[in-house]
């Protein structure tokens, strides 16, 4: 490894990279970009959900226990009605996500100490999301079931309704919510969306940009000259590396300070571990542009093993635990993975480099095997 | 007559043209047809969106049955103990390291205070960083130790005869339709169906236009007697035949073959609107190419365009929740109306007349992308 050849081939690089003008403002506005978009538009949280009430009680009863869905800022009420059919088609089409059928002798039934029953309808296209909304409508029920327990207990047994309220519920669940106490969903996922974006753009600015040298022809100055392999890989690869570390910073600066994420964590060592982890997804651009020779396919190839990923198995939107089989074997065989620990536990938990030094281990090896692998594949003569 | 059937030839030939050049790069075509099923495959496989097994440790400061009893209760499928702890503090660095996500803490006396009528708490510490579990969790958890206390207290009172059917409650009837055991299975291989047709969609197409104008090939088409729309056309043509027949594989073999998701409407139905679909997308990938000189800006544009499109358009993400302008700027992709239509024909078995407004925007979609697209590569080659 020779450094003035290194510097040589940077410099051409460099040069190449910002005389595309447009190239040049992409590679820096498209990460910021997506951190904007993502950052705004991609919030897990299930609320207002477009609901309606089939009222057959018509009761004082039944609307009080109906206000109990219309006041929760959960449920997004969209009016009482009686054609069933008409809801019916409407979850079908997307304009409502559930709706609450209360039977006929509902307030008969709940003043005579009897049990009513009612239904609700929930479309069940999106899984999580109905998860999420059996679970506000199952609460309600349980908090309403629970006033009218009491209240009838208190009838009974001569005790005021507060006091039959404890004696219903003797064992009292007091719930700690850890690292993000105040659940917003942005803290939680502009931390993460730093891991995602660079999981994707330095990618693709590494493969097209060797590729390009393939498919154009260029790439024979390369073979004809004394440049080795690993002088040529190394030089190709550290500006895009460079790019991507300054896209780290500006997508750390709009994290904290936009989206008002805590950082908790050193500074130093998460410039380090992205250092790292950005040399893990620039290697996998490299890897892949030894693998093929047009730039379609160096494109393809690049979003099929960064974007769908990044997606769904690198812990942003769908938990790594929740993962199986070959899905959770192919977490643990992406770096984003080690990397959410490191980012999580740099923003949220503020650990440092004692308790995240394996995450940080894995990623250099990562790294490591990657550019040996690419620098085997990448030969200086091109089969015949 | 004439002139027609030598237009409709040039349009064959071109067309065969770009699926030979589709055809010989071998990596390329492995990929697609990779991305198609194994990808597919392994989504629907193993992704989960919903609570599973979530690593629970347990602190039991009384070790009697009835804190036994409401511990075991935290189980499948939402917690899964993984491990007794000696002193409630050991919670902290396992929930630190990630390797519990609820540490459950039951104090001393637990029993001795229920039986003697006095309320208690046990407390539940919940890892957040995921904002959407951890509620979950907690749901769950209250859920669970609501209905423990209650179990206690109707028993101990013997109100109504100890049970919940003889008193004044409300009977919690809940139907979940169109996936009816909520698999997720189903959701996740149709939504990473619809994934993958975005991306090959958009970026096929629109490389095959920028290949040309970097290769120079352009020059030769130009010089040829074909029009503008009659270069444009076939690339769209091409792409689109070879990802729709790559979705029906990717429907037969693994969605409906391996998943055995129902298929409630019109196939018919579906293939014409995914037809539509990657007309539409495919306009929009080749008016980006016009902007871009190279593979690199193409490339980049695409990510620009491509990455929102999949994460905000509705699938992962529920748009109810989302801020009012991005709500409205996801009007402007193709994939918001295509996820509604897709599930809408295959869970629900909607027909056209309910599809009529996703139908109405793909297509006022496709038509301002494939006319900017035109008229962005008419002005820039005459």
């Amino acid at each position: 490894m020779n450094r003035r050849r290194i510097l040589a081939v940077v410099s051409k690089e460099w040069r190449e990279i910002i005389r595309d003008r447009l190239f040049l403002a992409l590679a820096f506005v498209v990460p910021s970009m997506l951190m904007l978009l993502f950052g705004y538009g991609l919030s897990l949280d299930v609320e207002d959900i477009p609901f309606a009430v089939v009222d057959y009680d018509n009761s004082a009863q039944s609307r009080d226990y109906a206000y109990r869905f219309i006041d929760s800022r959960y449920f997004d009420f969209k009016g009482y009605s009686r054609d069933e059919d008409l809801l019916a088609r409407q979850l079908s089409t997307n304009k409502l996500r559930a709706y609450i059928v209360i039977p006929e002798h509902f307030e008969r039934d709940l003043l005579a100490g009897r049990p009513a029953a009612v239904q609700t309808m929930l479309d069940g296209t999106f899984p999580s999301r109905t998860a999420t909304s059996k679970g506000y409508v199952i609460a309600i029920n349980a908090a309403y079931s629970a006033e009218l327990i009491g209240s009838y207990l208190s009838a009974r047994a001569g005790v005021s309704p507060t006091q039959a309220q404890a004696m219903l519920q003797p064992v009292k669940l007091d719930v700690r919510y850890l690292y993000n106490q105040s659940l917003l969903s942005v803290w939680s996922i502009a931390p993460k969306l730093i891991m995602v974006i660079l999981m994707i753009a330095p990618p693709f600015l590494t493969a097209l940009g060797i590729v390009k040298e393939k498919e154009r022809g260029s790439i024979y100055n390369i073979y004809a000259s004394t440049v080795s392999r690993g002088e040529f890989l190394t030089g190709k690869v550290l500006p895009y590396v460079g790019i991507s570390m300054v896209n780290a910073v500006i997508l750390w600066l709009l994290a904290v300070f936009l989206f008002g994420a805590p950082f908790k964590g050193d500074f130093f060592f998460f410039l380090f571990a992205t250092l790292i982890y950005v040399s893990c997804t620039t290697g996998i651009g490299l890897l892949v542009s030894t693998m093929v020779s047009t730039q379609v396919a160096a494109m393809v190839l690049t979003a099929i093993v960064t974007v769908v990923p990044a997606a769904l198995y690198s812990g942003v939107l769908i938990p790594i635990p929740s993962l199986a089989g070959e899905a959770q074997v192919l977490a643990h065989l992406l770096p984003a993975m080690y990397y959410a620990n490191i980012v999580t536990g740099s923003f949220l938990k503020g650990v440092g480099f004692a308790q995240l030094w394996q995450d940080v281990a894995i990623l250099a090896l990562y790294a490591g095997v990657l550019f040996t692998a690419g620098f085997f594949l990448f030969r200086k003569r091109p089969k015949a | 007559m004439q002139a027609l059937t030598v237009w409709l030839r040039r349009l064959r030939v071109m067309t065969s043209k770009e699926l030979l050049q589709f055809s010989r790069d071998f990596v390329l075509v492995l990929f697609t047809v990779y991305a198609f099923t194994m990808d597919v495959y392994l989504a629907g496989s193993g992704v989960s969106l919903s609570l599973n097994n979530a690593a629970t440790v347990v602190y039991d400061g009384d070790r009697s049955q009835a804190s036994r009893e409401l511990v075991s209760r935290f189980r499948e499928p939402y917690f899964k103990e993984v491990g007794q702890l000696s002193t409630p503090e050991a919670s902290t660095s396992l929930l630190d390291s990630g390797a519990a996500m609820v540490a459950l803490d039951i104090p001393e006396h637990f029993e001795k205070d229920l039986l003697r009528g006095e309320q208690t708490s046990v407390q539940m510490q919940i890892d957040t960083t995921n904002t959407v579990l951890g509620l979950l969790a907690s749901s769950y958890g209250a859920q669970i130790v609501g209905q423990y206390g209650l179990d206690v207290a109707l028993q101990r009172l013997s109100v109504a005869g100890g049970s919940l059917s003889s008193a004044p409650s409300i009977v919690d009837d809940h139907r979940v339709w169109f996936n009816p055991n909520s698999s997720d299975a189903w959701f996740m291989s149709i939504s990473e169906m619809l994934t993958v047709i975005t991306l090959f969609s958009l970026m096929l197409p629109a490389a095959a236009m920028v290949r040309e104008k970097e290769r120079g090939t352009i020059e030769q088409l130009l010089v040829s007697p074909l029009s503008p729309l009659q270069v444009m056309l076939p690339k769209i043509m091409s792409m689109t035949l070879v990802i729709v027949a790559l979705t029906a594989l990717c429907l037969l073999l693994v969605v409906r073959g391996i998943f055995a998701v129902p298929f409630e409407g019109s196939l018919l139905l579906f293939f014409a609107i995914t037809t539509l679909y990657v007309f539409t997308t495919a306009g929009l990938g080749l008016a980006i190419a016009t902007f871009a000189r190279n593979m690199a800006q193409a490339g980049m544009l695409i990510i620009l365009f491509i990455a929102p499109m999949i994460f905000l358009s509705g699938a992962f993400t529920p748009p109810e929740a989302m801020p009012p302008f991005i709500r409205q700027l996801m009007l402007l992709s193709p994939l918001h109306y295509f996820i509604d239509a897709t599930y809408g024909i295959m869970l629900k078995g909607a027909g056209v007349n309910m599809l009529a407004p996703q139908l109405l925007g793909m297509s006022v979609l496709g038509a301002l992308n494939f006319g900017l697209g035109l008229w962005r590569f008419r002005r820039q080659f005459e």
